[in-house]
């Protein structure tokens, strides 16, 4: 069965690039969302089993999903892509339950190689 | 306005992402040099008038009457035209720049020298951070003139003499950096004029078609 999977970003291209850098092969289900408070509402409607989260987003951010996600207990596996490379901001997603980070603009092989180091793939 | 220069919507959002990548380069090159956390913040991108500029800018700073420094340097292309080029602009507020000294732990008197020295250092480690990570995702090399301070402790407004700005319009990017638990911030600007816009728009359609 596919794996229901959120890509969550503002941006059109970001979607893009990371739509591209999904492993060929690997069965997901793909749905988008451009803001935060939208990602929420596709994860409470079962659509992010695995989620590839932006941080820097309008309405709600990625710090503010991973937070909801925790209060409200969904079990979604989740990997910010995010373009804030300072170390801090690494371990703050971490500590807010996010399972990987993964800089921008996105490479296709990091993001195989997160995948298969938590057997995903 | 000249309707050549108006970025797609495609366009607008491909250049803000690229823009992104860059800001979260000088974050981190910032809050090593600050040991501090640093915000980031979605950059605001459009096409202004040489008239509205000091407007533009002075709204985006906040500090519509109160006195900045600024430092501008250029960008451009060796030996390619029509090129990349444009001018980039670190603007503080005088508090930011106390607020900095202190983050600094700079224990002396803030003179004019010392600020300057102050100011020059985080432009320098912000603009070729920011604008190199920019120039490497669209595959331009860019060349940067020595940077300049534009004025100590005066009016935004001064800052800037119109009639020296060559061109009419601009793509303007509106980049804020703020720190975690502290109130200090910087504004920085990128001004591409006309003829950039025209190039950089053909470097933004070959990323979007590779997609």
């Amino acid at each position: 069965m596919s794996i229901p999977l959120l890509i969550c970003d503002d941006s059109a291209m970001a979607r893009k690039q990371v739509k591209r850098a999904i492993p060929d092969g690997w069965d997901v289900d793909i749905t988008m969302t451009v803001n935060g408070v939208e990602g929420i509402e596709a994860i409470r409607a079962g659509k992010g089993e695995m989620v590839f989260l932006d941080l820097t987003m309008p309405e709600l951010d990625g710090y503010g999903v991973l937070e909801k996600v925790k209060a409200e207990g969904h079990k979604s596996i989740i990997i910010v892509i995010s373009a804030d490379i300072q170390p801090e901001a690494r371990e703050r997603v971490m500590a807010l339950g996010a399972l990987d980070f993964v800089k921008k603009p996105i490479d296709g092989k990091k993001l195989s190689d997160v995948l298969a180091k938590y057997g995903l793939l | 306005m000249n309707e050549g220069v108006v970025l797609t919507e495609d366009q607008r959002d491909c250049l803000q992402e690229i823009v992104n990548v860059a800001i979260g380069q000088s974050c981190d090159s910032l809050a090593r040099h600050l040991k501090v956390f640093v915000h980031l913040s979605v950059p605001r991108i459009r096409v202004v008038s040489k008239q509205s500029l000091s407007v533009e800018l002075a709204s985006f700073v906040g500090c519509v009457g109160a006195k900045v420094s600024g430092v501008s340097q250029s960008f451009f292309q060796v030996n390619v035209a029509p090129d990349i080029s444009g001018q980039t602009f670190i603007i503080f507020n005088d508090f930011s720049l106390r607020e900095l000294a202190g983050l600094l732990e700079y224990e002396g008197e803030l003179t004019d020298a010392v600020e300057k020295k102050l100011l020059m250092d985080i432009a320098n480690l912000l603009i070729e951070t920011c604008v190199s990570r920019i120039g490497q995702q669209i595959n331009t090399g860019l060349s940067y003139s020595d940077p300049t301070v534009l004025g100590q402790h005066i009016l935004i407004d001064d800052l800037f003499d119109q009639k020296k700005l060559g061109w009419e319009d601009a793509l303007l990017v509106e980049i804020s950096y703020t720190l975690e638990n502290s109130p200090f911030n910087c504004s920085m600007f990128l001004l591409m004029p006309c003829e950039s816009i025209v190039v950089l728009k053909g470097k933004l359609d070959v990323l979007l078609e590779g997609l």
